[in-house]
């Protein structure tokens, strides 16, 4: 009688107890049909072998992830971003929680110690600006400027003030 | 030996330990390195941050696995038509040297292919059961303990799993041979 295939399966995945693997390995030896089974199982096998990952990229992942994790969990200054990530990482029911508890604690404190007009004015005194007439001075509250005067204007205020001025035009040679 | 996640030594024996294993089981998941590096970090990143004890360097093996099978299944479901539109890019994007070498390379990803189709084609409790068989290098009483069931469930998943790849692929044997 040949052998049950899941008999062979465990069989060729190392997992058959004694009695039943020496069984199993006499029987193979004189069933050429068993055997053809055995060898359609370990091709099956071997064909899932071949889709395997490439071991440089693994080696070059391992490492990489490795030095990452060390940074993170195991060196000196890896500890305190590690510590806050752990602190921060918190399910929704209790960062619901924690902010619920800030805004109480927020309004809280305004009820509390809560501002009153009268309070709010001790500390900043108040001091309002109004721009009109009272307080801004025009500098000027004269309607003509500079260019409204002559020449002969300027020079003769000038002259009246005590300044020599001498003028002359360019290009021009003075009369002797 | 009492593992500690957060103790350093614990740690870097586990993550030695592990690391290849859960790589490979995660890649066959979604099949993606990029991804597959991503998830597998965040298995570790838990790992310490849970602050957990284990009996045994094997029993945290077992947590970590877990948790790879359970973000890489969670990956998958989310970015099913994603991940299949960048696989697709992907193996276009592949090409070989000279002639031989590219006929060659199209064989063995053509290969390739029919495996993850037949692999992925087949009911999840019998899929990860091979995953973890072929690519964990994992025996039955281990994935019995990953997956939470018993040591036969597992040897009966695994010669049905084999047998639906059989079917699959049985149109495919010119290449092994």
């Amino acid at each position: 009688m040949c052998i049950d295939e899941a008999l062979l399966t465990s069989y060729m995945d190392g997992e058959l107890g004694e009695p039943y693997r020496t069984q199993t390995e006499e029987h193979l030896a004189h069933c050429p049909a068993c055997r053809a089974r055995l060898d359609r199982l370990k091709a099956i096998s071997k064909m899932l072998s071949r889709d395997d990952v490439d071991e440089v990229a693994v080696e070059k992942a391992k490492s990489e992830t490795a030095s990452l994790l060390e940074r993170k969990f195991f060196s000196e200054d890896g500890r305190r971003p590690a510590f806050l990530r752990r602190r921060i990482e918190m399910g929704l029911g209790s960062m619901i929680t924690a902010a619920a508890g800030l805004v109480v604690v927020f309004i809280g404190g305004f009820v509390l110690f809560g501002t009153s007009s009268e309070q709010t004015s001790e500390i900043i005194p108040s001091y309002t600006v109004q721009a009109d007439t009272s307080n801004v001075h025009f500098v000027s509250t004269q309607d003509r400027g500079l260019d409204g005067y002559s020449l002969e204007e300027i020079l003769s205020y000038l002259d009246s003030k005590g300044y020599d001025v001498d003028i002359s035009i360019k290009g021009l040679q003075p009369i002797e | 030996m009492e593992i500690r996640s957060t103790d350093k030594e614990s740690f870097t024996l586990v993550y030695d330990g592990c690391y290849r294993v859960l790589i490979r089981i995660c890649y066959h998941v979604v099949y993606n390195m990029d991804i597959a590096e991503d998830l597998v970090q965040e298995a570790f990143e838990r790992f310490y941050l849970k602050n957990m004890t284990f009996p045994s360097e094997d029993e945290a093996k077992y947590w970590l696995i877990r948790v790879v099978r359970n973000l890489a299944l969670n990956h998958v479901r989310r970015n099913r038509r994603e991940s299949t539109m960048m696989e697709k890019v992907r193996q276009r994007s592949s090409g070989g040297a000279n002639a031989r070498d590219a006929q060659k390379e199209l064989d063995e990803s053509e290969t390739i292919r029919e495996v993850r189709k037949a692999v992925s084609g087949l009911p999840e409790n019998l899929r990860m059961v091979i995953i973890l068989k072929e690519y964990g290098d994992l025996d039955y009483k281990s994935i019995g303990k990953v997956l939470g069931i018993s040591e036969g469930n597992v040897k009966v998943r695994v010669h049905r799993a084999r047998k639906k790849l059989e079917e699959t692929l049985a149109g495919e044997e010119a290449y092994v041979y």
